[in-house]
């Protein structure tokens, strides 16, 4: 398999805090990979600095062959990488479809009838059909999360980022999300997924990487991972997460 | 300054929120009774001068200068998250276009709203290389003293006559009739150009960014691009607003022109009227231009309460009054939703 992303010796520090240390992992092409790790390991500043929003000491993002590590932000998106936030970012005074919309305009750079042409079949694929004139702000949380993958969706991302979707959701609602995540893989999307609740690692991810205080711990199939002595060192003294 | 700013911003996010859950708001207002209000409107403004006496017409140019000045700030602090302090750079420079256009070279005054578009639009271009280069609060105070140094360079320079200003003479054979429809041009065609902004890709864009700009540029909005256009925009009808109130006010001098005062009633238009919105610059400016009206004799009073009034509004009105009008009536006469 082809790999879409490989991290090299990724490290950021915020002072004397050294969150991302010498971090390396890769993915391949329309894989699910699960990351997990103990609270502050360092995911959701992973992906501020895969998507650009910080930026990293020293190492490499090699994405499909490039290192994307001076690019914008904006173009990071355009070159097909989405992501979720782990607080929903939904724009509050815009419709469902409005968001969706701007995913498309900006995120894929479609004319707004394109984008527009697109919106229903995002919608379908999020459990969100029929709701579009909706305004964000008022959406409750797992239709918040839901909207945040779809309007990643809409760009039409090559490569997915999920910043803790289940989080929050009771069981039947994280059912829900595990569908939505399998529907972008059938559909040849790559995606990385960040998630505390085990169970659905085990369920949803290929692989499933362990991180903690910013390194590699461990890579593998999920069940592996979970059963692995590193593991449940990293999680021992910690809280029992599910 | 930040820090009411962002009150603004949570205020904004609350309202939106309480709006779209009020399920009894009543559409008065939508669709084919936005057309006939619209209409209706237009036929009322474009008669006023067959009715009203002196006195009504120039309150009314007042409000539709105003109006077109804070909708343009809106489209800096309300979309773009640019709170700028220094709007009145290019009413300065619009003024003096038409100053020198017709007094000076005796020129058709028509032309100076081109030369002040012109002008403002390159001003802007030029400034906006080191003043975007300013984030939050500087970026504020920079377009402040961007807008004081020009009245400085004004007042020291010969060709414009110094601190003494012009006269401009056009303006003693217009009546205040064609003021009027000058204005009137003036206000609609601002609101005109915020409204297709809106619907465009760019009103796209900045909507988002007025929800969460971190965020839309993650989604692919390039913030520096889409602030720039909004920038060069803003400047250039507050350039030509700038030009028709000059010709209203028959004389300039740069320590007026380039006065911050005209920004501060900007400031106080939007956030009374409802920051983000299409509808608060012309519920700001009519209020604004009202309580201005009221208190005539005491300038410095009227700044007070209008100042009380701005703060009340920020502390417990979410939106100002457009927010809490749609609270209990759903008023979408310039809908710039996509449906
Ligand atoms: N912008 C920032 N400036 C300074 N420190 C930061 C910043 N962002 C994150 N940190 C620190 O980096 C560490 C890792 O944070 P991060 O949010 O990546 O954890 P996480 O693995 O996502 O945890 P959680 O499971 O709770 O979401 C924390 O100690 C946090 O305080
Ligand atoms: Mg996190």
């Amino acid at each position: 398999m082809d790999e879409i992303l490989r991290v090299e010796n990724l490290s950021i520090a915020f002072g004397h805090n050294r969150v991302l240390n010498d971090l390396s992992f890769e993915v391949f092409e329309n894989e699910v990979l699960g990351i997990i790790g103990p609270n502050g390991a360092g995911k959701t500043v992973l992906l501020n600095v895969l998507t650009g929003i910080l930026k990293p000491d020293s190492g490499r993002i090699v994405y499909k062959g490039k290192d994307i590590a001076k690019t914008k932000i904006a173009l990071r998106t355009r070159m097909g990488i989405g992501r979720t936030f782990q607080v929903p970012r939904s724009f509050e005074g815009m419709s469902v479809y409005e968001n969706i919309m701007v995913g498309g305009v900006y995120g894929r750079l479609l004319s707004e009838k394109e984008a527009g042409a697109g919106a229903d079949e995002i919608l379908e694929h999020i459990g969100m059909a029929g709701r579009r004139g909706e305004i964000a702000g008022a959406l409750g949380l797992l239709d918040r999360k839901r909207l945040e993958i779809g309007v990643a969706l809409a760009s039409k991302p090559d490569l997915l980022l999920i910043d803790e979707a289940a989080g929050g959701l009771t069981e039947s609602e994280i059912a829900n999300i595990l569908e939505i995540v399998r529907g972008a893989k059938q559909k040849g999307v790559t995606v990385i997924w960040i998630e505390h609740v085990l169970q659905t690692m085990l369920e949803g991810t290929d692989r499933t990487l362990c991180i903690a205080e910013g390194r590699n711990v461990i890579c593998g199939p999920p069940r592996m991972v979970m059963d692995s002595p590193e593991v449940h060192a990293v999680y021992l003294g910690t809280e029992e997460d599910e | 300054m930040g820090a009411v700013f962002s009150k603004i911003k949570d205020n904004l996010k609350e309202g939106i929120r309480e709006n779209s859950e009020n399920s009894l708001a009543r559409k008065i207002a939508h669709g084919k009774n936005a057309k006939f209000i619209w209409i209706a409107v237009m036929a009322v403004l474009l008669t006023v001068p067959a009715y009203a006496g002196d006195y009504a017409i120039n309150v009314m140019i007042l409000m539709l200068f105003y109006m077109a000045l804070g909708q343009m700030w809106n489209l800096l602090g309300g979309y773009a998250g640019l709170v700028s302090l220094g709007q009145q750079s290019f009413i300065g420079i619009g003024g003096y276009a038409l100053a020198i256009v017709s007094e000076k070279y005796g020129l058709p005054a028509p032309l100076a709203f081109a030369v002040a578009a012109g002008v403002s639009v390159l001003f802007a271009l030029v400034i906006s290389i080191p003043i975007f280069k300013m984030q939050g609060v500087y970026f504020t105070i920079g377009t402040w003293i961007v807008s004081e140094c020009l009245a400085l360079w004004f007042s020291t320079w010969a060709w414009v006559h110094y601190a003494q200003g012009y006269n401009i003479t056009v303006t003693y054979n217009l009546s205040a009739k064609q003021i009027y429809y000058v204005a009137f041009a003036v206000g609609i065609g601002s609101l005109a150009v915020v409204y297709f902004i809106l619907r465009s890709k760019l009103g796209l864009a900045l909507m988002a960014m007025r929800d969460n700009s971190a965020a839309a540029e993650v989604r692919g909005v390039e913030l520096y691009r889409t602030k720039l256009k909004c920038f060069v925009i803003s400047a250039c009808v507050t350039g030509v607003a700038g030009a028709a109130i000059y010709l209203q006010q028959a004389f300039i001098q740069p320590s007026n022109a380039f006065g911050i005062s005209w920004t501060v009633s900007m400031v106080f238009i939007v956030v009374i009227g409802g920051l983000g919105t299409v509808e608060g610059p012309i519920i700001g400016a009519v209020i604004y231009v009202l309580i201005r009206q009221f208190l005539y004799n005491f300038p410095g009073f009227s700044m007070v309460i209008l100042g009380i009034i701005a703060i009340a509004i920020i502390l417990l009105a979410p939106r100002g009054i457009m927010g809490l009008v749609q609270k209990w009536v759903s008023i979408d006469i310039f809908s710039v939703r996509r449906r």
